[in-house]
């Protein structure tokens, strides 16, 4: 592996090392030939650094304390991907956006992430002690806090964005059509409803599942980058396609890599019967990922205009399918 | 939606445990307890994309100061931090300064956002957005109040809700902390303090604000 050098194992990684793709390379899909060659390592470790220290400034505690000890358990999480932050910002600076006017929307769906995050491992949802090996919110703080925390989290990441996106950079226009494109993600037509028919749906739920749970967050995060750069619609619309394909993708090589390991990952996703793997086994899993990798790099083919500045979006598809190193433990 | 939200999941089991609200059976009775959290979690993303999505003829740094009012009304400065300062202090002797804390960031902050939104919504300048702001913060405090002195006074069926629960889980009130007849003044001290914020205005324009806050002084349920 071409990381695997420079990769220094960190004691919180459980995942177990790939020695070979866990999804067999099909023919070049994308357009560059330098794909390979992008260090988006180094790229997304050093985006990871920014975004930890602007949240961790973005919820100071403050009276009462234990809500925002809560909050910041849950936000500053050791361990976290941040992939939907990166996914944004990455998004923003194929359109020549300045990444400082994006981290504030990308911090805030970092924020609304957490939330949702939070809501999911209640008593009441997946019943989840653990999340990346530590305690759950509710676990740590209680039920009612852990509701709190979570109903903190999605306002404030509103408020973040307006109150902290320098408007001689990005118009008011554009702020508002992110907070429109956040709130629809994690409503009752994005995220809630696929936590809800994750409850409650039968068991040919799957593909909602998967599309709403995991693909919305990846659809909006591309977008709000794209949004905020002033992308065209038809732009959007890429970015909204490699989003959803990229989101979907990275949850079913995860439920491929924990079915084929015989190590049990402790703090991962509670993982229910509405995933791929558990409804229609490995075999057919790995051809939905393959198939999910060629419509993220078709979604970006749209973009090639952009030259090398899609890079990052690109090598994530193969990050998310290869896991050719580690960051962190869990997005 | 917000503060329809904020009930859903004030009543929850693990928060002020209700089951009746408004005369009715609580969300969580009804549907269960996940899919309140998730309907209160969806009104909460709903209310912020209507805003941004269906506000028409009103400059957008007009609706992103809204946005930035309502994010600060819902969250751990608002709403969320008087529910845990409600939590925290339960079973504990509290004074009214930290009652008020509660009431302020339970009722008012809401209240506040509400009339502050529909001012700059409606093109007020600065100065009458505060004016409007102090007006809202009193009625806020009165709504909580005349709840304190009607939980004690009157019945379930009257209210439409549980009541008594106050004096039986030994929760600080007004009434408790002031008195029944001072709590009863301090009714009148507020109610005069917001019509005297709204006199720098209209009267004809004022008047629905000024009605709404003499129903809240003197209503019965």
């Amino acid at each position: 592996m071409v990381f695997a050098s420079i990769f220094t194992p960190s004691p919180q990684v459980s995942c177990p090392k790939a020695t070979s793709p866990i999804i067999r390379r099909s023919i070049r899909c994308g357009f560059s030939p330098v794909s390979a060659q992008f260090d988006l390592k180094t790229y997304w470790t050093s985006l990871i650094k920014e975004i930890d220290q602007k949240l961790d400034e973005a919820i100071p505690v403050q009276y009462p304390q234990q809500i925002y000890e809560a909050m910041r358990y849950s936000v500053l999480a050791k361990g976290a991907k941040r992939a939907p932050p990166v996914m944004c910002v990455a998004a923003c600076e194929i359109f020549g956006g300045d990444r400082q006017a994006a981290f504030p929307t990308a911090c805030a769906l970092e924020m609304v992430h957490a939330a949702s995050l939070i809501h999911d491992d209640l008593p009441c949802m997946d019943d989840d002690p653990s999340r990346r090996g530590q305690p759950s919110n509710h676990t740590k703080f209680g039920v009612d806090m852990a509701i709190l925390a979570g109903d903190a989290l999605f306002p404030l990441g509103f408020r973040h964005i307006v109150s902290h996106t320098p408007t001689d950079l990005i118009p008011e226009a554009r702020l508002i059509r992110v907070v429109a494109e956040i709130a629809r993600a994690v409503g009752s037509t994005g995220m809630a409803a696929g936590q809800f028919m994750d409850l409650e749906g039968g068991p040919n739920a799957v593909d909602f599942v998967q599309e709403k749970k995991f693909g919305e967050m990846g659809q909006c995060s591309a977008v709000c980058g794209g949004l905020l750069a002033g992308a065209s619609d038809d732009e959007i619309q890429h970015l909204r396609q490699y989003g959803q394909a990229v989101g979907v993708l990275y949850q079913v090589v995860d439920d491929i890599l924990e079915a084929k390991s015989r190590v049990e990952i402790k703090g991962g996703d509670n993982r229910t019967a509405k995933s791929y793997v558990s409804a229609y086994g490995v075999e057919k899993a790995m051809e939905v990922a393959e198939d999910l990798k060629s419509q993220a790099k078709r979604a970006l083919d749209g973009l090639e205009k952009y030259g090398e500045r899609v890079m990052p979006l690109y090598s994530f598809v193969d990050y998310a399918a290869d896991r050719g190193f580690s960051i962190g433990e869990s997005v | 939606m917000i503060h329809t939200m904020s009930l859903i999941h004030d009543d929850l089991p693990c928060m002020d445990n209700d089951a009746l609200r408004r005369g009715k059976p609580t969300n969580h009775i009804v549907f269960g307890e996940e899919t309140a959290v998730l309907a209160g979690d969806a009104l909460l993303s709903l209310a912020f994309q209507h805003v941004a999505i269906s506000t028409r003829n009103v400059l957008p740094r007009r609706v992103v100061q809204a946005i930035a009012e309502l994010g600060s009304a819902v969250g751990s400065q608002g709403l969320v931090a008087g529910q845990i300062v409600d939590i925290c202090s339960e079973g504990k002797q509290i004074g009214l300064d930290e009652l008020e804390y509660i009431h302020v960031h339970k009722t008012s902050v809401l209240l506040e956002a509400a009339v502050v939104c529909g001012a700059l919504m409606g093109g007020g300048h600065a100065i009458q957005v505060r004016s409007l702001r102090k007006y809202a913060r009193c009625i806020g405090l009165l709504f909580q109040v005349v709840d304190d002195i009607l939980d004690v006074t009157k019945s379930s069926e009257e209210l439409g809700k549980t009541a008594g629960k106050d004096l039986e889980s030994d929760k600080a009130t007004y009434p408790k902390l002031m008195g029944l007849e001072k709590a009863k003044e301090f009714v009148i001290r507020l109610a005069d303090k917001a019509m005297e914020e709204l006199s720098g205005f209209d009267v004809v324009t004022s008047a629905p604000l000024y009605h709404l806050a003499n129903y809240i002084a003197y209503r019965q349920n």
